[in-house]
């Protein structure tokens, strides 16, 4: 996989260097209630005299379409629009045409085939209104990765406006398929689901770090709740050791060096501690006849949200990452469980429980307001956010069994992400 | 002509002697089972001997004799119950926690695994919490009633291995539960 990436970044450079004056990069941030961009996206062309790619070639234009019609911020224009102007030359663009379909970004993208059957993709993107090219980007890669070459072009389409790269993050999670519960991951539209551990026990709860290149999780291969990290693309397992307590729901620090997670001291009471990813330096964080559970960094690493029932039923707190500092959150009902800060820092969502039916909350901490994201009938539970915030993963028992599912951040284009087994405890994060 | 007739009666003959005699081979063996039926119940008068003996072993020698597997399959500790959201010993579960404890007094080698378990309706994270605060309310009881606490360890699987996997208030009370497992002996 490593070997693979490195491949595939080998040609990524600028074309036409120095010859465009629009070449310094621009950063536009877009908040909420911005409308979204039209960006025209007309078939892919390949190069003359090699038809043998015809199926990837619209294969990389569907994935990018996908892509920018679930990230909220490109709205790619209807196919019906391309008939009305002459057909793309991608030698000279004819702006007016692109301008009359009220296009305002376009995107071109020329296939090509490599010598040992490797593929050459090349996308261009201009400014229809400017009539400037923005830029481009060449990949190549073996046929099998068409899928990572388009998602890198879309994220090439996020950076323009500032965005993370979400196309190429992952979500890690526990799949029941293979007859007891393990770790998996998987792309954010629910392709290329790889198991991760492989076992007799159980292994649960994955936390991704924030580059995606570990995963912290508990696991009852020792014949106790014991937590671990595992290193994906070195393999190596590093436990989490506090004396053989049991410890669970881990969530790593933004640097990525510092682990919080959940741990029963002696007498069966769970108490929030940190631990370095190596660990070493085990500290315990809250002292309270209460359970506190379920911890979530904050993005700016300097507070701790957690799930505790001191006020006698289970609710969202708010503490500095030291222990001080602690305020309730969420009030008016009597289960509040599973906060996940969003990246933006503004706003927590968490499940709240009615008549045993599960929902998801977000919460405003800077307006306190709350809105519900679900209405179903159903155990919608483990919510945590895209890179970006405008996405959030959740499992929910609403078909009959436990599956995975991702939805806008306001509750719209609910997909449904697994199929075989049970599956739950996502976990979204960035993989470069 | 005529010999040829003969013949064809002579050989007709000859079949016809041969077809009778194998019938009367075929009749000839089916008395040998009754001999066989006299003959077995000697040898079951002296199967009837070694049973005497297998109650001259005491029932820890029988305990000893019998894997781990073996034991756990017969489940001679019960499990008990829980009360929705809560980890108190019940009433009920009382006398259950009271004959495994004699039970376990009458095999002091034995070291047991005490699991915490709970219903769906609670976050993974919550109901590992709560199942763990089950498994150690049963270990308190169990000190309380003499079990020394080197022979217990506690363990929490949450809502992750239910035994019933209805969505209503019958399998979720029989899922709420503590449950044991033998691990040396």
């Amino acid at each position: 996989m490593k070997k693979n990436i490195i491949i595939l970044g080998i040609l990524c450079t600028l074309l036409f260097p120095g010859k465009t004056p629009s070449q310094q990069e621009f950063y536009l941030r877009i908040t909420e209630g911005m409308p979204a961009i039209p960006i025209a996206l007309p078939q892919f062309s390949f190069q003359s005299g090699s038809p043998e790619f015809q199926k990837e070639t619209a294969e990389l234009h569907d994935i990018i379409k996908n892509d920018l019609k679930y990230s909220r911020i490109f709205q790619p224009l209807p196919e019906n629009y391309y008939s009305y102007i002459r057909p793309i030359n991608p030698n000279k663009i004819l702006f007016k045409d692109w301008q009359s379909i009220s296009a305002h970004l376009l995107l071109v993208g020329e296939v090509s085939p490599l010598s040992g059957g490797d593929i050459l993709f090349e996308g261009k993107i201009y400014d229809v209104k400017s009539e400037r090219f923005i830029k481009g980007r060449r990949y190549q890669s073996e046929k099998s990765l068409v899928r990572l070459m388009a998602h890198r072009m879309s994220n090439e389409l996020m950076k323009m406006y500032g965005e993370p790269p979400l196309f190429t993050s992952k979500i890690a999670f526990v799949s029941n398929r293979d007859g007891n519960d393990e770790i998996y991951l998987m792309d954010y539209d629910g392709q290329n689901q790889t198991r991760l551990t492989f076992n007799k026990v159980q292994d649960y709860m994955p936390a991704l770090s924030p580059d995606g290149r570990k995963i912290a999780y508990t696991s009852y291969r020792s014949g106790k709740a014991a937590l671990y990290v595992l290193d994906i693309y070195e393999g190596k397992i590093t436990e989490i050791k506090t004396e053989g307590r049991t410890n669970y729901a881990p969530c790593f620090s933004p640097d990525g060096k510092v682990i919080v997670f959940c741990s029963h001291i002696p007498g069966g009471n769970p108490e929030i501690f940190t631990a370095s990813t190596n660990g070493n330096n085990v500290k315990r964080v809250t002292f309270n006849n209460a359970a506190d559970t379920a911890p979530y960094w904050s993005p700016t690493a300097r507070q701790i949200a957690f799930t505790s029932d001191r006020s006698g039923t289970p609710q969202i707190y708010i503490m500095d990452a030291e222990g001080s500092n602690v305020r309730r959150v969420s009030f008016g009902g009597n289960y509040h469980d599973g906060p996940a800060w969003s990246p933006s820092g503004d706003r927590i969502a968490y499940i709240a429980r009615v008549d045993q039916i599960f929902d998801i909350y977000i919460l405003n901490i800077r307006t306190n307001r709350v809105t519900k994201l679900t209405e179903s009938s159903a155990r919608n539970e483990s919510p945590t956010w895209s890179p970006d915030g405008r996405h959030i993963v959740f499992s929910s028992n609403r078909t009959g069994t436990i599956q995975i599912y991702s939805m806008d951040y306001d509750g719209s284009n609910v997909r449904q992400l697994t199929h075989r087994g049970e599956n739950k405890l996502p976990f979204w994060s960035i993989v470069q | 002509m005529k010999k040829i007739l003969i013949l064809v009666l002579v050989t007709i003959l000859v079949f016809a002697f041969l077809i009778s005699c194998r019938k009367k081979v075929e009749d000839v063996p089916a008395p040998p089972p009754k001999p066989q039926e006299i003959e077995q119940p000697k040898v079951e008068k002296v199967e009837e001997v070694p049973p005497v003996k297998e109650p001259e072993l005491t029932e820890e020698e029988i305990f000893m004799a019998k894997s781990l597997e073996e034991i756990n399959e017969e489940m001679p500790l019960n499990m008990i119950h829980f009360d929705f959201d809560k980890y108190f010993i019940r009433e009920d579960a009382k006398p259950i926690l009271q004959q495994n404890a004699r039970w376990l007094k009458k095999f002091p080698t034995v070291k047991i695994l005490i699991e915490g378990h709970c219903d769906e309706r609670g976050t993974e994270e919550y109901n590992l919490a709560l199942g763990e605060k089950r498994a150690r309310s049963t270990y308190d009881y169990f000190i309380s009633l003499g079990v020394g606490p080197n022979r217990m360890r506690t363990i929490s699987y949450g809502k992750s291995q239910p035994i019933d996997l209805g969505h209503n208030e019958i399998s979720w009370q029989k899922n709420r539960r503590s449950q044991f497992t033998i691990f040396e002996k």
